[in-house]
């Protein structure tokens, strides 16, 4: 078979055909549909649970005093991270012209928008009265009541809120210039009608592409700092406490360390199949894995160095509590939960620095879930093994999580999975535009 | 069935998800149940109560505000006028009395509109002095109590009071004789009324009997008093006198009767003062630890056997005469630790002629007894430390009473039986058949608060009307008498216990207080109408404790005694329990959720094993066991409790009941199965473990504190030494934020931890007064209890013989507290008078704020506790106190209330706030009196003093919380011989 030559009408269909093939062409395939009907039914578990939490309350979670958070804290700490990584690559990425982001940008994008979606459905629930959570907001009342702001809670709200806000405009702005493609491509009247009122009359006008431009440059310039400072909130929920093992000044670029950790993760476990599946092999490369993997391990790397710390301050500060609660943790009730973390977050982790397990998808989307799943034993037990035993031993307890906490984690796994099989279905998984730009440029760049 | 096999299978296992068992108890499950198996669903008491509570609603609904459908025994007229004085919004108090388990309390009953809500102790009833224990605190809740009786039953069918009317009077026909056949039951008499009833009864029919039966009995106490002055006798301590006190396992500070008082006169002569300081030396030997040996200077756990002995060569020591074997020989018994106790005891009885006491409990042989008594005699304590008299109403021994019965029963020598208010179907010796012997009785009747055991099986069943109903006297452990009056009318159609055995000697309309008024004609000095109104007033009738007891002793021979406690065998040793007694109490959730004092258990008894017992069997908390004993067996979890003597096994009596009503039923197992007549106290045993296990309700484990004192505790000889040995290095560190609170009060509680025993009755009483609701055992399980001041109790020392602390913990209203700053809502805030107020209608249940309370006291609604269905339980709330709902956390708040009414009061006579005039609930309630609540703004308040004691500490002072609420130390007082033991 003769390649055909290296025109730039070749170079630009070799992106645009297989991507909106998938979503207007290919059937939805046996697979699809096994996974889709199977996050259904996790939603409705989810969905399920939702309605007999308002109906009962928190009660129904294996909450107790004095470990009251449990599970659903993890779960919304766990989520967020994940949708950390997303933003880093699309909007960090952009930021300092790393195109071979492009490729990966779109669906990491979504993941972002759908993980954070997620999480913000933990710290509602959670509340014992899930139907007050507005009350978190400052808005002016009878009773010119205003919320407490020295409380990490609030602030958690508010970056939360802006995080997911911009995310979600950033996300759909990128979106424009392919649902322009989509629906120039699409030949049922559905479809058209559909793809065209997403894409906003998207014409690809100069005028179009020089405000697209300037809007993704003002995104991406506000993405990346909501990202540190969701992530800087999320650890001041937990650093403000004075408990031992959360009151640290560590916090913050530990959880966004962990954050980027668990979310390239996310990526490439998405990434591994989707390439696969739907044949963008040519489009998300065996270089963007390496790339991934590389940038796995070197946040991995930083994760690694918090735990050290972690310890090391535990001791060289010399308080009392500190140095029991960190050998509980490594020797109490929950030590399982720490070195099931040390083996998931730290050993395997040190797999990738052989370019050939980083060559092997098999391997790789492995050491991936693995660190995903260790990031929430990490989330996990940050929690419980500060809570369960405090400062006075007479209000010691543990934490035995219900079925219902089980539901709620593998429910919101459903959700996410649900949210993302559809996008795959129904927008562009990749970033059309900013590849054929790419290929554009590569051609005229001399040889 | 598929659910209620899951269901029993959910119930042996380990409970590690615990989601299961909840879904079973939702309403599909029952529906389920209803279906597959109809009669079971009928025999369902929740359902069963559910629709029989439907039937009588309509007369609950509204029974609290006194219209109800018993007969008023005086006229009611409503009040066109409000009388002067009386604000529906305030209180009124009424002095009343109360059997509570073994003991009589004069309490003053606060209601609301005509509500009983809370009982306080009345301060001028002896045994009480204003303060309670946990039970007394409960019977409030007695009162409401859904389950009660509200008819009388004829075969379990509805039936009227004036059928019983014709019964009874073909009884009176029947026996007008000579009484022949006719038989009554009763617990101990302890009412003046009762036993004039009794003995106009006895005259009635000559030929009949009246037995009394009290599974608690004090047989051996009297036997021992017996023994060494020829009759019964009663007995009254005076800890207020005693410099040295020995308790051989005389529980007096928690289950004997006067315990309230021996605690509040115990705790005065262990407070340190004078110079140099002083304090009184408790010694207890027991088999197993009680809160006695808790708060003890000396406790040496010792076998039934040993105790028996060690008393023996004590006696010889301090020259008691003796008849037996010379006094070397005894000794020769113990071994070298045990001689040098001895030595230092007898050296430390001798030192403290006149104002020592020894004293012996309910379950140690009447010789045990004796020799207490001798030995007080040769102490010359009786008259100072100790007093006997004769009790004005009969006693005899419980066990042989009931045994007398149970075999004329057998016999068929009984027509007619009535029980008046007693359960001896669950409660009687396993050996004395009762049961079986109950059917072959032709006429039964059963008087009681609930449709129990005993009712199931009677002829008739009568509803008796609670104390908090009717009138009546009691007479307390010092034999001063005082008046049971009615606080509220009759809420069902109940007769009280005066009139119904009335009806036995043939009236046929009784009115209770006439009954009552009729026995004091004549006596007491009330026959004035003035005199009888101060009396009921004052809760005692002046001077009507009989007067002590002229001594006249001889040496006699001892009788001997088979000891148990052969080597190989475990001595078993039954004891009421702490919360639910013999088993009465047993569908009162407030006591069934109270932890147990020692052990800390909820909602369930378990057998006692010692940490050596449990090594050699291998035995862990919740293991099963089976208890052998004289050819029965039972099946029983175990509880290992530090301290208690290698070989003994305790049972606590008062579960596994089987009709109790909704509460209190399934509930743990029934202890008394292996008790016997012949030795109902102490038994031999055999255990083996059956390798099942179930997990208990707890709400404390058991931790031995290594590091860091939250309790902070020394000696009396440190304390000489140094009195502010306790102090930390440093105190609190500095901080960025500025002390607050600029208000004109500023609020603080100090607990002297010197003085608590830990009886947990502040837990209750704050239960009562704050309207918490009860959470039940699955929760308790899952560390969802939502008392707002608990007893904490730590062990120090090795598990065999540990020494026992006590730490009531409530809110410490932290200066700068770590709840407030973590709230997003703001609902939890400071006040300008120092208080850490929650806001529960702005709270949204983020429960930061108590991931950050460093002593745990914050307590969430994790699901709605509150019922806010039940008209009873609304009837019996504290107006004053909102009830919250679900996902609310709430705390101690100091009894805000208290303190609006304080300030209401001040602000209308246009003053300030008295000391003392704001008394916290769980400050009115403690018997010894351990917790000062007041202004620390002001350096004269009580308070304030208190705080300034050089044995004043904060708790985790060093995370700079500025805590409210602070400790004094606790200080123990070893003989100087005997320091290195502790």
């Amino acid at each position: 078979m003769s390649a055909p030559a290296r025109t730039l009408a070749v170079e630009l269909e070799a992106v645009t055909d297989p991507v909106t093939a998938i979503v207007l062409e290919r059937a939805s395939g046996r697979r699809w549909m096994l996974a889709f009907v199977a996050s259904v039914v996790l939603t409705a578990l989810l969905g399920s649970g939702i309605w007999v939490l308002l109906v009962r309350g928190v009660g129904i979670w294996g909450i107790e005093i004095p470990v009251a958070w449990g599970f659903a804290i993890a779960d919304y700490v766990w989520w967020i991270g994940i949708g950390m990584a997303g933003t880093f690559i699309s909007a960090a990425l952009y930021l300092t012209r790393q195109s071979w982001r492009n490729s990966l940008n779109r669906y990491a994008e979504a993941m972002t928008v759908f993980a954070v979606s997620v999480s913000g459905l933990f710290p509602i629930l959670h509340l014992g009265r899930p139907w007050f959570f507005y009350w978190l907001a400052p808005y002016p009342n009878r009773m010119a009541l205003w919320p407490q702001w020295r409380s990490s809670l609030l602030w958690d709200f508010f970056a939360i809120t802006a995080y997911l806000l911009v995310s979600i405009v950033y996300f759909y702005v990128g979106l424009l210039p392919d649902l322009a493609t989509v629906r120039d491509r699409a030949r049922s009247r559905g479809r058209q009608v559909f793809y065209g009122l997403l894409a906003l009359g998207w014409r690809g006008e100069a005028r179009h592409w020089q405000r697209f431009e300037t809007l993704s440059m003002v995104l991406a310039a506000l993405a990346v700092p909501l990202v540190f400072s969701v992530h800087s909130m999320v650890a001041l929920d937990f650093s403000e406490g004075l408990l031992p093992g959360w009151h640290t000044t560590l916090f913050p670029p530990f959880f966004v360390a962990g954050a980027l950790f668990s979310g390239f993760a996310v990526v490439l476990v998405l990434g591994i199949p989707l390439r696969r599946y739907y044949g963008l092999t040519d489009l998300i490369t065996e270089a963007h894995l390496d790339k991934l993997a590389r940038l796995l391990l070197a946040v991995g790397l930083i994760v690694d160095y918090s735990y050290l710390s972690e310890v090391f301050f535990a001791f060289y500060g010399g308080d009392r509590y500190e140095i029991a609660m960190t050998l509980n943790r490594l020797g109490g009730a929950y030590a399982w939960l720490f070195w099931s973390t040390i083996a998931c977050n730290v050993v395997s982790i040190q797999l990738l620095w052989f370019p050939r397990v980083r060559a092997n998808h098999a391997a790789l989307f492995t050491i991936s879930l693995t660190v995903v799943v260790g990031m929430w034993f990490e989330r996990f037990m940050l929690i419980v093994t500060s809570l369960y035993r405090g400062f006075l031993p007479s209000s010691w307890g543990m934490f035995y999580p219900t079925l219902w906490d089980l539901g709620f984690l593998f429910g919101s796994i459903g959700l996410f999975c649900l949210l993302f099989l559809a996008f795959v279905r129904l927008l562009p998984a990749v970033s059309m535009f900013e590849l054929r730009k790419s290929a554009a440029q590569a051609l005229e760049r001399p040889r | 069935m598929e659910f209620l096999r899951a269901k029993l299978a959910g119930k042996q296992g380990t409970q590690f998800w615990r989601a299961l068992e909840e879904l079973l108890e939702q309403p599909q499950a029952l529906q389920c149940l209803r279906e597959a198996v109809p009669q079971a669903a009928r025999l369902d008491p929740v359902l069963d109560r559910r629709s029989f509570l439907g039937l009588l609603g309509a007369s609950l609904a509204f029974g609290g505000l006194a219209a109800c459908s018993g007969p008023p025994p005086e006229q009611i007229v409503p009040w066109i006028r409000r009388p002067e004085g009386l604000s529906p919004s305030q209180p009124r108090f009424y002095a009343t009395t109360l059997r509570v388990g073994d003991d009589v309390i004069g309490v003053l009953a606060a209601t609301h509109e005509g509500r009983p809500t809370k009982l306080d102790g009345n301060p001028a009833h002896p045994a009480s002095l204003g303060s309670t224990d946990a039970m007394t605190q409960a019977a409030i809740l007695e009162l409401w109590d859904p389950d009660r009786s509200q008819a009388p039953l004829r075969h379990d069918a509805i039936a009227s009071w004036d059928e019983f009317l014709g019964q009874a009077a073909a009884t009176a026909r029947q026996f007008a004789q000579d009484g022949r056949g006719l038989r009554v039951l009763s617990g101990r008499i302890d009412s003046p009324t009762l036993a004039a009833q009794r003995q106009e009864f006895l005259q009635r029919y000559p030929g009949a009997r009246w037995h009394q039966y009290e599974p608690v009995d004090d047989d051996a106490a009297q036997q021992g008093t017996a023994f060494v002055f020829g009759k019964p006798l009663c007995t009254r301590h005076r800890f207020d006198q005693a410099q040295v006190i020995v308790s051989l396992e005389a529980d007096f500070l928690a289950t004997m009767p006067g315990h309230v008082r021996a605690a509040r006169d115990f705790a005065v002569k262990r407070s340190p003062t004078g110079v140099p300081p002083t304090m009184n030396r408790l010694y207890v030997m027991e088999q197993t630890l009680s809160l006695t040996g808790a708060n003890a200077d000396h406790r040496w756990p010792m076998r039934a056997a040993q105790i028996a002995a060690f008393v023996e060569a004590l006696a010889a020591q301090i020259g008691v005469p003796s008849t037996r074997p010379p006094a070397a020989d005894i000794a020769g018994g113990l071994d070298s630790a045990q001689l040098r106790r001895l030595k230092a005891l007898a050296q430390d009885l001798q030192d403290h002629r006149g104002t020592s006491l020894v004293l012996a409990g309910a379950a140690q042989p009447p010789t045990v007894h004796a020799l207490a008594i001798l030995m007080n005699e040769a102490l010359t304590n009786v008259g100072r430390t100790v007093e006997y008299f004769e009790s004005p109403e009969p006693r005899e021994s419980s066990t042989d009473s009931l045994r007398t019965l149970a075999e004329s029963m057998g016999s068929g020598m009984v027509d007619t039986l009535w029980i008046l208010d007693a359960n001896p179907v669950y409660t009687a010796p396993v050996d004395l058949l009762f049961e079986e012997r109950l059917a072959k009785v032709r006429n039964t009747v059963h008087v009681g608060l609930f449709r129990d055991e005993t009712a199931a099986r009677c002829t008739w069943h009568l509803p008796r009307a609670h104390s908090l109903e009717s009138w009546s006297d009691l007479r307390t452990y010092d034999g001063s008498v005082s008046l049971v009056q009615p606080v509220i009318a009759p809420l069902y159609d109940v007769r009280s216990l005066h009139e119904i055995v009335a009806f036995l000697l043939g009236s046929s309309r009784a009115d209770g207080r006439e009954i009552v008024r009729s026995t004091w004609r004549g006596q007491g000095g009330l026959d004035e109408e003035a005199a009888w109104q101060g009396a009921l007033r004052e809760g005692v009738i002046r001077n009507s404790a009989p007067a002590a007891f002229e001594i006249h002793t001889e040496p006699r021979a001892l009788p001997t005694e088979q000891r148990p406690g052969a080597q190989g065998s475990l001595d078993l040793l039954f004891q009421p329990d702490p919360t639910v007694w013999d088993g009465r109490y047993a569908n009162n959730g407030w006591l069934q959720e109270l932890p147990k004092p020692v052990t800390q258990l909820t909602w369930t008894n378990a057998a006692w094993v010692g940490p050596a017992l449990a090594a050699r069997f291998q035995l862990h908390d919740g293991d099963i066991i089976t208890v052998r004993s004289q050819g029965r067996s039972l099946e029983a979890p175990i509880w290992i409790v530090p301290g208690q003597a290698a070989d003994t096994l305790v049972l606590p009596l008062g579960y596994g009941r089987r009709a109790a009503g909704h509460v209190g039923e399934r509930l743990g197992f029934d202890a008394y199965g292996l008790r016997t007549s012949a030795s109902p106290w102490q038994a031999v045993c055999s255990i083996a473990a059956t390798g099942r296990h179930v997990e208990l309700a707890t709400t404390q484990a058991h931790h031995v504190i290594q590091t860091g004192e939250p309790l902070r505790a020394g000696t009396l000889l440190q304390f000489r030494q140094n009195p502010a040995f306790m102090q930390a290095a440093e105190g609190a560190p500095a901080s960025l934020y500025p002390e607050r609170a600029g208000g004109e009060y500023r609020w603080g509680m100090s607990i002297d931890l010197n003085s608590c025993i830990g009886c947990s009755a502040c837990t209750l009483a704050c239960q009562a007064e704050n309207n918490i609701p009860v959470v039940g055992a699955r929760e308790v399980q899952r560390g969802r209890e939502l008392h707002w001041i608990r007893v904490d109790r730590y062990f120090r020392g090795s598990p065999e013989m540990p020494t026992v602390h006590h730490q009531p913990v409530p809110c410490m209203h932290c200066g700068h507290a770590p709840c407030e700053l973590v709230c997003p809502v703001g609902a939890t805030v400071h006040d300008s008078e120092g208080l850490n107020v929650q806001v529960y209608n702005r709270c949204i249940g983020t429960r930061f704020c108590s991931n950050n309370c460093p002593y745990k006291v914050r307590r969430f609604n994790f699901l709605q506790y509150a019922d806010t269905s039940s008209p009873t339980a609304k009837a019996q709330r504290n107006p004053d106190v909102s009830v919250r709902s679900r996902g609310v956390m709430e705390k101690c708040t100091y009894c805000i209330q208290r303190i609006e009414e304080a300030h209401i009061v001040a602000d209308r006579q246009m003053r300030r706030i008295a000391d003392g005039e704001v008394v916290t609930a769980c400050q009115a309630v403690c018997p010894a009196k351990a917790i000062t609540f007041g202004d620390t703004a002001d350096p004269a308040t009580a308070v304030s003093r208190q705080k300034a004691s050089p044995r004043n500490y904060r708790m985790l002072e060093e995370l700079n919380t500025r805590p409210q609420t602070s400790y004094l130390g606790s200080l123990r007082n070893p003989h100087p011989a005997l320091q290195d033991e502790t």
